[in-house]
Order: structure tokens, then C-alpha cells, then sequence
């Protein structure tokens, strides 16, 4: 089990790295830092002032240079104006030059500094962050038991009215976008177009202070699109088990019913779903951005929308790296979980 | 008002207007807007005009609480180099103005008590405010004044659009302020001498990057550590997010010096909702917001039915369509080099027709010279050339250019988008071949002054010479025209150096002809801005020119 998790760490550093250089190299092409000059700039720069400002930051070197400083095993680029002032990426607004440390990257903890929001990357990352996790904490909080409850009533006999009526619901709510849900619900529930106005249509103020009322809408329209798969998932392995030979046997037995599915069937049938639900977590990452930029919650899909829209190059790379983690984390614990719910496998 | 014009004198040219105005010959706007700039208060200016001075509410405001207005949040950085009216807001609690800009074309001192201008506005006395501190302790002289005009004329610093404004002040090849030009006469007094007639410098310090900020002002610091003449100080900034300002405790001048005082709430916040302004309303719908920055388009509509109260203003904020005249074909041909051509597409577009669909009918139909009546010196005997599609294929045909096709390439957005197509649509009706191309935000402004034939939105300026001098003088980078007049040119160097309006608009008349004659530009319409604020808010006008004037604004008991 410890070379495993130890080999996995090792796949997750190694995918970290190509993603991030990836990224690297697509934000340094060359109409992208020109787009960058203009937004830090000014909107109606000449090519030669573009080209200064660039110097400047250090933007024209190779590009294999410019990864390596910021992973931090070369020293960071600096730039002395003809009047003497030196500056560079590792001299933060408000530092002298010679205090400055010569190395500074992800190596010795930094994580660069935001040109959109004129912050350190690692600051906002972990507000960003920490308010994205509370969203999904409560879209799981709704959608996991919502979604086994719906998939284990489907699944456990299959064929019957409650199975159609619930597998027909969970078809709907998968087959809606996040971003058509949400505009109907917006429209339906919040606005004075209809008039019930129960919720609100905006999450801003959920940043601060989350209520049922200004939380409710986001929650939901993320909630159901997984709620749906999930469901269908539940239910297919459910009334797979439930024709099992030892089902069949319980039932000749005389066990009831309730007992068939909550004792014998329910933990065989969850499986498969647990796989599904560690899978969401990634998804949810990716899920956000549209309902966080529809909502206005600004959280980590928005950061990105932020940072790919202005071309902010170490924050991205930031959401990459956290978006890697995530991502190779959640498959990890979704193998070692795997199991403990099946015997039959093993890591080994 | 107070007392600090009792005193005066009133310059020669204000009574000339009086008399005119009173005999019909000149219209309210006009005169306030030319007499203030003269160096007369508002108040000395339509007591000369025999006008009731408007009323205001802000004597019975109630003072407190907290408005929450809903507008993007900008980054921070040097206020001469803003670029945003956004980042005004921010700020504008703290550090204030010289002087004010407002909806009836005055010009109304702030931290100045008042201005002269002589005759042929090359010398301008500023008289500073007295009693005004900043909220450090310190006291607010003529220095104060001094070096902030001194910080506004240097050129060399990347990005300073105040450079501009202050142009006739500096020194052509330091791009700092020539010797002499700024002279501290006395502790309230400063005299200003320019190298050439210039009637736009009161206008250019009242615009938005001209917040008057002290002498230990670091664009890199802490806004909260912002030292300023306000009673406002900046408790958060968060870039994209919310901004908040707060009663920092430091009395306000202005309750004692202007009439009903301000600043009535005790917090401002701003707090950024997006671009989609779909977002703004569900924000209004749930409450979280009291005042837009601004109402755009079919939203107007929505925020009537919500019950909103709504602001108004026609103002000198513009779209024009235009061919750029240097702009040539893949064999080098110069597409639009003929003057018939670009009369054919001017004569092709009913712009009524481009107001109603581009713009829902807000606004005034304009007659192609990008000067309307909002400018004092605006000529409304001198009118567009004829809409008349039969004439203008002719004429597209005499040219030779009867089967090009012309591409039309607009931003991606909603009403210069619409107008644009409604441009396109009159003259494909009229017979020309158009093929319409439609840029993302991201990518249009890259090239914007070089397409062929592109429309661009261009925002409101006090004067009327002063868009010409942007965008139409000869080789300036901003002429997205690629119009090169001399006589032009030669016209509007006079027109600069006239302080008299009168005499001015017969300068402007001739400039208005040219540009009209050489079909220059489509330029349809004036636009109306709109603002909406909820029930219980007071004074949230909308502001002609977008400036941030969050101290008239107040909560209804």
C-alpha cells in the first residue's frame, strides 16, 4: 500500500509538471504576452511600448528559462531602468531590490504574483478556494444522499412506476446544463418575471454570509446535474445486485424487504456509485466555474475566468497545479476506497 | 452659495452672454456652461442669467447609512494614469477635485474658491479654498495645488493621460511644466500661464484622473493609507470584488462651504457584479445593490417595471462608423481615398433609423460632425448631406466602386453592435454590397484605429473641439479616420485659440462643413445615459461624463 500511494504521488508530481508547462507555454506565446502588456498597460499601447514593457518584466526571455525561474532552481530575472531602480519578480511592490531574495518559485514556496488582482497567487488561491470548498461541500451535502436515495428507490425494483418516475427525473436534471438550469431557476424563482421571488438570484452575498435564501439557487443547479448521473449509476448497479442469487435466496427466507435492501443489497450496490461520486469532485471543479460566473460567487472557477481572461500567467499556473492535486488526490482516494468496499481487489 | 464671489469681478464676456442669452440667442446650457468657465460660480451665473437656480433636495437629506453601488472594481494605480472612471469611485471619497463637472454644462469650484480667466484665456487665477485640510492635519495651500498641476503636466511618466489636458502648460521638450507656467502667487492663490490660447484646461481638471492628492502620495501604497482633503477613507479594495469606503472622521469642507453640504451616508460599497448587467438585475432583484453605475439597453426597461427610480441625461457620448481613409485593398488601392465613396455610405444611412435600432430611440439624431448641442460652440445651421439612397449608389458607381464588396467590422456587444447592423442593412438596401464581421472585445481594440471601415464608440468631452482635436487633427493616434485636412487643421488651431464662444462657433460652423463634406464619419446619434437607483435613494443621478459625485447621494427617511 505505501509504494502505491508513494508511486501515485510520484504520477501526480510528473502530471503536474507537464500541465504546468503546458499552460507555461501557451500563456508565453507571444500574442498572449502582448495581450497581457495591454490589459497591465494601457488598452491603445504602441508595439514599441509593448515591447518595453515586456523587457521590463522579464517576459521576452526563453521560455524554458522563464519555467525554470519560476519552479525556482534558476535565479529570477531582473531588470535595471536607466535611472538605477532594479526590478524583478521576486521584489515585491513596497521591497528594495537588494532585499530580495535571488531564487523565487515554487521551490521556496512562492507562488508568483497575480497581474489581475495584484496579490500574491497563493493568498488568493486559498480564499478563492476555501470558498469554492464550501460550495461544494454543501452541492455533496444535497446531492450524494439525494442522489443514492433516488438511485437505491429506482433500482430497487426495477420496472415499476416509482422506477420510470425517478429514472425519467434523474434523465432530466443530467441532461440540463448547469447553465440552462440555472437561468430557469433565476428566472423562475428570483425574479419578478414570475413573482416568487423565494430565493435570491445572486450569490454575492453568500461570499460573506450564507443563507438558505441567497445560497440555495447555486447549490441546487450544480446538485442536480451530478444528482442525476449519480442516480442512474446507483440504480443500474442496485438492480444488478438485487437479481443476484443471494437476494433471491434472502427473500426465500423470508427476510423483509427493507432489510434485503438496507443489509444485503445496499453496500454490494455502492460500489460502483463511490467511484461516480470521487469522480464528481474534479467535475465540480470545472462545474463551478459556469454556475460561479452566473451566480457571481466568486470563488475558484471564477478566479480562472478571471485569470484565462486576462491572461494572468502565475495565477493560472496556480489553478493548474491546484486543479492537478485535486483531480490526482480524489482518484487516489477513490482507489484505496475501492478496497475497503470490495475484497476482491487489491492495490497490490 | 458663500461669499467668495461677492468680490469678483465679472469678466466682460460673461455679461456679453447674459445680454444674449436673456435676448434668446444662446441656450441655458450653453450659457452656464460657458460663463462658469469663465471663472463664475454657478450661482453668480444664473443670478447674471436671471435664472431660478434649480432646486435641491440635499438641505433635507438625512444623514447615515450605507449604499451599496453596483460597478466593477479596478485595481488601483497612479490617479493621473487612471483609465477608468471605476477607479475614480474608489477613490473619490478621499481625494477630491478642483473642480466639478455637471449636468447642466457648469463648471462649480471645489477645493478652488474660484477662477479668473483674461481674455484670451492664456492666463488663468486660481483661487484655493481656504479652511480646507487634508486628513493628516495638514493644511491645503497653493503648494498643494501647484505641485498637483506639476504632477498632471509631466509627460515622461507612461500612461499619464492628464499630460494631455495640461499640454499647454509644459515645456515641449522636457514634457514637464515650462518654467514660469505654474506660479504660487501667494498661500491661496495660483497663477497659471499657458504657451497658447487654451479654453479646454478648467474642463481637463475636472475630468476623472484629476483627484488633487498629497504630497506623500504612493500609487503602490495601501489605499487605506490614502491622505486626502475627503471625509472618506478606502477600508477595502478588493480587485474584482468589492470595494468599501468609510466615514474616516475627518469633517467634511464642504458642509460649511456648499450649499446643504454632502457626504450624508457613513459608507460607501462597491461591489462587482460582472459585465452581464443580466447579473446586476438579479442583484437589484435580491436587494444586495441600491445604485447602478449604469443602465444599458433593454435593461432600462426591466429596472422601469421593477420600480426603480430613473436618472437621465443627454449627453455628447457618441458612435461613429467610418472608413479609414489610408485603408487599402490587396492590390494597394486606397478603398475609401474617394471622396464620392464616402459620401455614398453617408448618404445611404437614415440615422434616425440607427438610433431607433441601435440604441431603442435614447438619445438625439446626430448630423455626421461629431459636434452637437451639448458644445457651447456647436453650429446647428450646418446640416449632414441628404439621405438619399438613389444618389449614393450613383455615386458609389461614379466612383467605380459600384460591385466592391465593403467589410463592416464592429465590437461584439450589444448597441454598437445593432447600430452597426442597422448601418449595414441601409446600405445594402441602398444597393452596396456589405459583408458584416463581428470582433470579441478581447481581440477588437488590438487594431481598432487601422479597420477599413469599423464603428467605435467615443465618449462624451465638454467642448466640442475637443474630440476634434483627438481623433480628427491630422496624424494624431488616436485619427482612426485617416482624415489629413490642412484646412482643417488650420481652422481648429483657431477655433483653440478663441476664448470667445460666439466668435468660436463661426470657426466651428466652417470645421463642421468640412468634416460633413468629406463624409469623414457616419456618427448617427447622440446617446442618452441612464442610471437607476432603488426607491429610497436620493441624488444618484446619472452624471453626464460618468464622474463619481457619491457626496449628493443620500437615503430617504
Amino acid at each position: 500500500m505505501g509504494m502505491f500511494i508513494l508511486r501515485r504521488v510520484g504520477v501526480m508530481l510528473l502530471t503536474a509538471l507537464c500541465l504546468t508547462f503546458l499552460v507555461f507555454y501557451l500563456t508565453n506565446l507571444y500574442p498572449n504576452l502582448e495581450k497581457l502588456a495591454k490589459t497591465q498597460g494601457n488598452f491603445r499601447m504602441s508595439d514599441e511600448a509593448v515591447a518595453s514593457w515586456l523587457e521590463k518584466g522579464g517576459y521576452l526571455q526563453p521560455t524554458p528559462v522563464k519555467y525554470a525561474e519560476w519552479l525556482g532552481v534558476v535565479p529570477s530575472y531582473r531588470f535595471e531602468a536607466e535611472d538605477g531602480t532594479v526590478t524583478g519578480r521576486c521584489i515585491l511592490p513596497g521591497m528594495e531590490a537588494s532585499e530580495a531574495p535571488r531564487y523565487c518559485g515554487i521551490l521556496q514556496g512562492y507562488w508568483g504574483w497575480s497581474t489581475v488582482f495584484r496579490d500574491p497567487v497563493s493568498e488568493i488561491i486559498s480564499t478563492r478556494l476555501a470558498l469554492t470548498g464550501k460550495l461544494m461541500l454543501w452541492v455533496m451535502l444535497l446531492m450524494v444522499p439525494g442522489a443514492l436515495i433516488i438511485g437505491v428507490l429506482a433500482g430497487m425494483r426495477e420496472g415499476s412506476p416509482l422506477d420510470r418516475s425517478l429514472s425519467t427525473f434523474s434523465i432530466t436534471t443530467t441532461a440540463t446544463p448547469e447553465y440552462v438550469s440555472g437561468v430557469l431557476f433565476i428566472a423562475v424563482f428570483a425574479s419578478s418575471a414570475v413573482g416568487l421571488k423565494w430565493f435570491k438570484g445572486t450569490a454575492t452575498s453568500a461570499m460573506e454570509n450564507a443563507t438558505f435564501e441567497n445560497f440555495f439557487l447555486p447549490v441546487l443547479t450544480i446538485a442536480l446535474y451530478g444528482m442525476g448521473y449519480i442516480a442512474r449509476m446507483t440504480r443500474a448497479s442496485m438492480a444488478e445486485v438485487m437479481t443476484a442469487q443471494y437476494i433471491r435466496t434472502a427473500r426465500l427466507k423470508g427476510v423483509s424487504f427493507p432489510n434485503i435492501v438496507l443489509k444485503h443489497a445496499l453496500r454490494n450496490a455502492l460500489i460502483a456509485p463511490f467511484t461516480v461520486i470521487m469522480l464528481q469532485f474534479p467535475w465540480l471543479l470545472n462545474g463551478v466555474v459556469i454556475v460561479e460566473t452566473l451566480f457571481n460567487y466568486k470563488g475558484f472557477g471564477w478566479t480562472l475566468v478571471q485569470a484565462a481572461g486576462n491572461n494572468d500567467i502565475e495565477l493560472l499556473l496556480g489553478v493548474s497545479v491546484v486543479s492537478v492535486i485535486v483531480v490526482l488526490v480524489t482518484q487516489l482516494i477513490s482507489d484505496i476506497g475501492y478496497v475497503y468496499l470490495n475484497p476482491r481487489i487489491s492495490v497490490t | 452659495m458663500t461669499s467668495m464671489d461677492t468680490v469678483r469681478q465679472v469678466h466682460p464676456a460673461a455679461k456679453m452672454y447674459a445680454r444674449e442669452f436673456k435676448q434668446g440667442q444662446m441656450s441655458r446650457r450653453e450659457f452656464l456652461a460657458r460663463t462658469t468657465a469663465l471663472g463664475m460660480t454657478a450661482s453668480a451665473a444664473y443670478v447674471l442669467g436671471g435664472l431660478g437656480q434649480p432646486a435641491q433636495a440635499a438641505g433635507h437629506a438625512q444623514r447615515g447609512g450605507t449604499i451599496r453601488l453596483q460597478s466593477e472594481v479596478r485595481a488601483h494605480k497612479d490617479t493621473r494614469t487612471y483609465d477608468w472612471t471605476q477607479m475614480a469611485y474608489v477613490t473619490h471619497g478621499t481625494l477630491e477635485y478642483l473642480i466639478e463637472y455637471n449636468n447642466d454644462g457648469s463648471f462649480r469650484p471645489m477645493l478652488l474658491e474660484g477662477w479668473e480667466v483674461n481674455d484670451d484665456a492664456t492666463e488663468f487665477t486660481l483661487k484655493v479654498r481656504q479652511g480646507v485640510t487634508w486628513n493628516n492635519g495638514d493644511a491645503f495651500t497653493a503648494e498643494d495645488v501647484a505641485r498637483n498641476i506639476t504632477r498632471w503636466t509631466d509627460s515622461t511618466v507612461e500612461g499619464n493621460s492628464m499630460a494631455a489636458r495640461m499640454a499647454s502648460l509644459a515645456d515641449d521638450e522636457t514634457g514637464q511644466a515650462a518654467d514660469g507656467a505654474i506660479t504660487v502667487v501667494d498661500e491661496h492663490t495660483v497663477v497659471l500661464k499657458t504657451k497658447r490660447p487654451d479654453i479646454t484646461l478648467i474642463p481637463g481638471m475636472a475630468d476623472y484622473p484629476a483627484p488633487v492628492v498629497h504630497s506623500s502620495y504612493d500609487p503602490n501604497a495601501d489605499l487605506s493609507e490614502l491622505v486626502g482633503t475627503g471625509p472618506m477613507q478606502v477600508v477595502q479594495n478588493e480587485v474584482g470584488v468589492k470595494a468599501v469606503l468609510e466615514k474616516s472622521g475627518h469633517p467634511w469642507w464642504g458642509d460649511e462651504a456648499l450649499e446643504g453640504g454632502g457626504w450624508f451616508i457613513d459608507r460607501l460599497e462597491i461591489i462587482d457584479y460582472g459585465q452581464d448587467p443580466a447579473a446586476w438585475i438579479a442583484a437589484a432583484e435580491s436587494e444586495e445593490v441600491d445604485v447602478f453605475y449604469e443602465t444599458v439597453g433593454d435593461f432600462i426597461d426591466i429596472m422601469d417595471a421593477i420600480g426603480w427610480q430613473k436618472s437621465d441625461v443627454a449627453t455628447g457620448s457618441t458612435i461613429v462608423i467610418r472608413p479609414n481613409q489610408l485603408a487599402e485593398d490587396e492590390n494597394g488601392n486606397k478603398i475609401y481615398g474617394d471622396k464620392r465613396v464616402r459620401q455614398a455610405l453617408a448618404m445611404a444611412v437614415d440615422n434616425a433609423v440607427c438610433l431607433e435600432l441601435g440604441y431603442a430611440d435614447r438619445g438625439l439624431v446626430a448630423d455626421n460632425c461629431h459636434v452637437g448641442p451639448v458644445h457651447p460652440e456647436y453650429d446647428d445651421s450646418v446640416t449632414r448631406l441628404p439621405h438619399d439612397p438613389a444618389k449614393a449608389l450613383q455615386l458609389m458607381e461614379e466612383a467605380g466602386m459600384a460591385d466592391f464588396e465593403h467589410e463592416l467590422q464592429s465590437i461584439d456587444d450589444d448597441w454598437r453592435k445593432n447600430t452597426t447592423d442597422a448601418v449595414a442593412a441601409q446600405l445594402r438596401d441602398a444597393g452596396i454590397n456589405v459583408r458584416r464581421t463581428i470582433l470579441p472585445g478581447s481581440t477588437f481594440w488590438n487594431d481598432w484605429t487601422k479597420y477599413a471601415f469599423s464603428s467605435t464608440n467615443w465618449n462624451h468631452r465638454p467642448l466640442g473641439t475637443q474630440v476634434l482635436a483627438l481623433a480628427y487633427k491630422s496624424g494624431v493616434a488616436w485619427n482612426e479616420f485617416g482624415f489629413a485636412n490642412d484646412e482643417f487643421d488650420t481652422l481648429l488651431a483657431e477655433a483653440n485659440s478663441i476664448a470667445d464662444v460666439d466668435a468660436r462657433r463661426e470657426v466651428m460652423g466652417k470645421l463642421q462643413a468640412i468634416l460633413i463634406d468629406e463624409g469623414v464619419t457616419i456618427q448617427p446619434y447622440w446617446r442618452s445615459l441612464y442610471r437607476h437607483s432603488a426607491p429610497n435613494i436620493q441624488g444618484a443621478d446619472a452624471h453626464i461624463a460618468y464622474l463619481p459625485q457619491a457626496y449628493k447621494w443620500s437615503l430617504s427617511a
